[in-house]
């Protein structure tokens, strides 16, 4: 069996097997491992039963671990299933492990991956921001993604609820490339409601984790992933977070990594913007436009060999293709923010001086929302949505 | 010595006649009843031995047999005290059977005699009167309740000495001892006052107002969503306001519930003259909202037959207990089973609901809602999809601006919105004339391609909307019949595409939230 495979991916077994027998939070244990021989041979000697013996005495506890793993494991076999089932591992040691992650500190030993890695001749940003949003998040979420697929550049993100997921939605919507970093074993989705991105993310980009297949999603997992997102990407984009958050967590490793950081403008009294305010505030770049965006990228790395396409005009301007009037009237009053019936109702009284029923309203609305000018939230609430 | 004198036991919101037949022979002295009797029946035995002896008559050392016929009828109330009293007293010869003639008692006795009011008066007396009798011997807190039916005497009653000396008193001639009571009821119905509050009490929410007036017209099921305090409660108490009054008829109906669930005569009314509003607390039981027990009862859900059930919190209640309003919404009755049959209760009620939008009630306003998408689509969740499917209108209520509180522009008055409901109404009647449908709210798939033709124009639109709003096809005939009450109240024939439009906005809530 072990002749069908190169000596390189048999070494590449034993690894995983040390990986898995290690457990997580070893890469130190893993790193000094390395002065004891290869991971066959680690592999051997636990066998044997000598590793422990052969160990600093500090590791001798996990050298004993290391043993009692050797006991009914299939080496080869295990491995074999995994490359079966689509996931591939690589090795900080090897070629084809991201250039980008290897140059951060603390990058991950082994990364497994699913689909494919992000070409390394491209640009990557990271479109990242709260789980729970507002519907400006979404819209802008979907926006950039869109555009910056659009204009070649690659996604990276968590695929986790709200932002990240929709941007990376929106990324593959447009055609592009996106990768997924999980804080799971890349078999599982997580969450679970972004059954249909995951699928995707496997046929048309990927998905990564430094965790082993079959690690079950775990709280503690998630943070130490975020490093994973800011170390793939060349420069990081904020949607939206509040001020003590997660997304600022990443942020806060991105510039360790020494990222570019930018951040998509809120207004003051949102609490889901305030972690982006506060940014800007701070010296991020701030992004107000998908195209100023792709201006400020390229100027960035100028001489880089990220390659650009073309960034789309980006219109929120409704161009008022056979519109009635009551339907342009009212278009005016929607916002980014959904607001209520009644509110639209008071709006239109104040700013045209003459009133509107409910069913003329419900009306108009509707036909805003059919023609996708407009979108409806709940109930009774109504925004603006781009066409 | 043997009487036999006419009663009767209420089955569901039915009744039955029981003759009650009393025997005093010579024997060991004992005091027997049978005829399938529940206990508080059969304890009148007590009941009437005391009372008789406090009313200054011992019971003679003798053997006592009553028999309550038909005897595979099972028996239950307290209404069997008087007349097993009135059989004794014949057997004892102080009253003449004659005297008892073509009259039915009802009534329970106290230890010391007196006559005490009973549940079910209203009909076992129609029942009566049906059957021919001419007279009925009754509490004298039932007599109005039992006068609503009219063609048959109502005497009531304080005391057994008073219903004896009443009935030696038509023995010597002496007919009008104890006045019938009687009840003008058309002219009692005139001036009943209905005093329900008015919805110009609340000032915006046009939106929720409309839905409401919509929900009222064609009588279909409502659910409004709106975050703490936006006042869906004041709201939805309103309601009944803007229905069409009671008419008589159903009065009728209603206050037989009433009768059989003992309050009729503890509210103090002779009819129930307003449209019943029923509110739940969440922790009800599903017995109490359906109605049950080992001898059934109404529930609420009967209760509130021709008015409204309203559940505040919604996802609080518990879900089998949602669940039971599935029979009532689809048949318009309840029906519970016993060993002792089927008894049936009318239950055509309109359901309102409210709830909170997510667990902490601000959703879709991000900067307070703390839940997770994945919670504001649980709480929603938490109501069965077959419940949802009955509620064709979904309206949201939002939180109350400062500005709308302060400027207090007193919207429409109930009276007014009301006329336009009646309009609809008017026009559902003629549209439905000869059918078993009552409103538009009550068409199914068929009937909505009767009666819900589209133009041309209108069906392109709805085909549009079908396509662009991913609606189901119940969707789209909830979408259909709302629109159609929509139109009756704008007075039109045909379903315009601005009836549609406004039908697709009160569209079903999960299909609202992404």
């Amino acid at each position: 069996m072990v002749g069908d495979m190169t000596e390189k991916e048999t070494e590449k077994a034993y690894i995983h097997w040390l990986y898995q027998a290690a457990g997580m939070g070893s890469r130190t244990f893993l790193r000094d491992l390395e002065q004891v021989g290869t991971a066959r041979a680690v592999y051997e000697m636990a066998a044997r039963g000598v590793l422990a013996d052969r160990l600093q005495d500090r590791y001798r506890k996990k050298g004993g671990k290391l043993q009692n793993a050797v006991k009914d494991y299939d080496v080869i076999g295990r491995y074999e299933e995994m490359t079966a089932r689509g996931i591939s591992m690589v090795t900080c040691r090897e070629e084809g492990y991201p250039r980008r992650l290897a140059a951060i500190q603390d990058a991950p030993y082994v990364l497994y991956y699913a689909g494919s890695l992000p070409d390394e001749e491209r640009h990557c940003v990271a479109v990242i921001g709260a789980r729970s949003c507002t519907e400006y998040g979404k819209a802008m979420a979907k926006e950039f993604g869109a555009v910056l697929a659009r204009a070649g550049i690659l996604v990276i993100s968590g695929m986790a609820r709200g932002i990240d997921g929709i941007g990376q939605s929106a990324a593959l919507e447009a055609g592009g490339y996106s990768m997924g970093v999980l804080g799971c074993g890349v078999d599982i989705c997580y969450p679970s409601e972004n059954r249909a991105l995951y699928e995707r993310l496997l046929a048309q980009g990927g998905v990564c984790s430094e965790y082993p297949p079959g690690t079950a999603p775990k709280a503690v997992l998630f943070p130490p992933r975020n490093r994973i997102i800011s170390g793939l990407c060349d420069g990081l984009l904020v949607i939206e977070a509040k001020e003590r958050s997660g997304t600022l967590i990443t942020v806060d490793m991105a510039l360790e990594q020494g990222r570019e950081v930018y951040a998509v403008p809120g207004r003051v009294t949102d609490a889901l913007s305030a972690g982006c305010n506060k940014l800007i505030r701070q010296g991020a770049g701030l992004v107000a436009a998908p195209e100023e965006f792709l201006e400020d990228l390229q100027a960035e790395t100028a001489g880089n060999t990220g390659r650009f396409l073309s960034g789309r005009q980006l219109s929120f301007q409704i161009e008022g293709t056979q519109m009635e009037g009551t339907q342009k009237e009212l278009l005016k009053l929607l916002d980014f923010q959904p607001s209520s019936m009644e509110a639209l109702q008071e709006a239109y009284e104040d700013a045209y001086g003459r009133s509107i029923g409910i069913p003329k309203l419900c009306h108009t609305l509707v036909q805003l929302c059919v023609d996708g000018y407009a979108g409806q939230i709940g109930g009774s609430y109504y925004l603006k949505r781009r066409t | 010595m043997f009487s036999a004198i006419r009663s009767g036991t209420v089955c569901g919101i039915g009744s039955h006649l029981v003759q009650v037949e009393v025997d005093l022979s010579k024997g060991l002295p004992c005091f027997q009843m049978v005829g399938l009797l529940s206990s508080e029946v059969r304890e009148a035995r007590e009941r009437v031995r005391v009372a008789l002896k406090n009313s200054g008559i011992t019971l003679p050392p003798m053997c006592i047999n009553v028999n309550l016929s038909p005897a595979d009828l099972r028996k239950e109330g307290t209404m069997f005290d008087l007349p097993v009293a009135v059989g004794i007293l014949i057997c004892l010869g102080r009253i003449s059977q004659d005297s008892a003639a073509d009259t039915i008692f009802l009534g329970e006795l106290g230890l010391n005699g007196e006559v005490k009011p009973v549940r079910g008066v209203l009909p076992i007396v129609t029942k009566a009167k049906e059957s021919g009798l001419r007279r009925c011997i009754l509490p004298k807190d039932n007599a109005m309740e039992g006068a609503v039916v009219g063609g048959i005497e109502m005497i009531g009653v304080a005391s057994i000495a008073e219903a004896a000396a009443y009935l030696q008193g038509v023995e010597e001639g002496k007919e009008g001892l104890i006045a019938p009571v009687r009840i003008d009821v058309e002219s009692l119905w005139e001036e009943r006052e209905e005093q329900t509050p008015d919805l110009a009490d609340i000032s915006g929410q046009e939106a929720v107002k409309r839905a409401i007036e919509v929900a009222a017209a064609g009588f279909h099921h409502l659910l409004m969503i709106g975050p703490p305090g936006s006042g869906k409660t004041m709201l939805a108490k309103r309601i009944p306001s803007i229905l069409p009054p009671l008419s008589l008829q159903e009065s009728l109906e209603v206050s037989a519930v009433y009768s059989v669930s003992g309050l009729l005569h503890t509210s103090r009314e002779i009819l129930i003259t307003k449209r019943p509003f029923l509110n739940p607390h969440h922790t009800i039981t599903g017995q109490a909202l359906a109605g049950g027990g080992r001898v059934p009862v109404p529930g609420i859900v009967s209760l509130s037959h021709r008015g409204i059930l309203f559940l505040d919190e919604l996802p609080e209640f518990k879900r089998e207990t949602l669940d039971i309003l599935r029979q009532p919404l689809e048949d318009r009755v309840v029906q519970i089973a016993r060993s002792s049959g089927v008894y049936v209760f009318p239950a055509d009620f309109m359901l309102v609901g409210a709830m909170n939008p997510c667990p902490c009630g601000y959703y879709p306003d991000m900067a307070r809602c703390r839940c997770t998408p994945y919670e504001v689509r649980r709480y929603l969740g938490r109501i069965s999809g077959p419940i949802l499917d009955r509620i064709d209108i979904c309206v949201e209520a939002m939180p109350l601006q400062f500005r709308e509180i302060e400027r207090s522009r007193t919207g429409e008055s109930s009276a007014r919105i009301r006329e336009r409901v009646l309009r609809a109404r008017q026009m559902q009647t003629d549209r439905f004339q000869g059918g078993n449908l009552r409103f538009n709210a009550d068409m199914g798939a068929v009937d909505v391609e009767r009666f819900c033709r589209l133009g041309t124009g209108e069906r392109k639109y709805m085909e549009r909307m079908f396509r662009a709003m991913h609606l189901s096809a119940r969707g789209y005939h909830r979408i259909l019949k709302v629109a159609r009450t929509i139109a009756d109240l704008a007075g039109e024939a045909a379903i315009r595409e601005e009836h549609l439009a406004e039908a697709i906005c009160y569209r079903q809530v999960n299909a609202k939230y992404e």
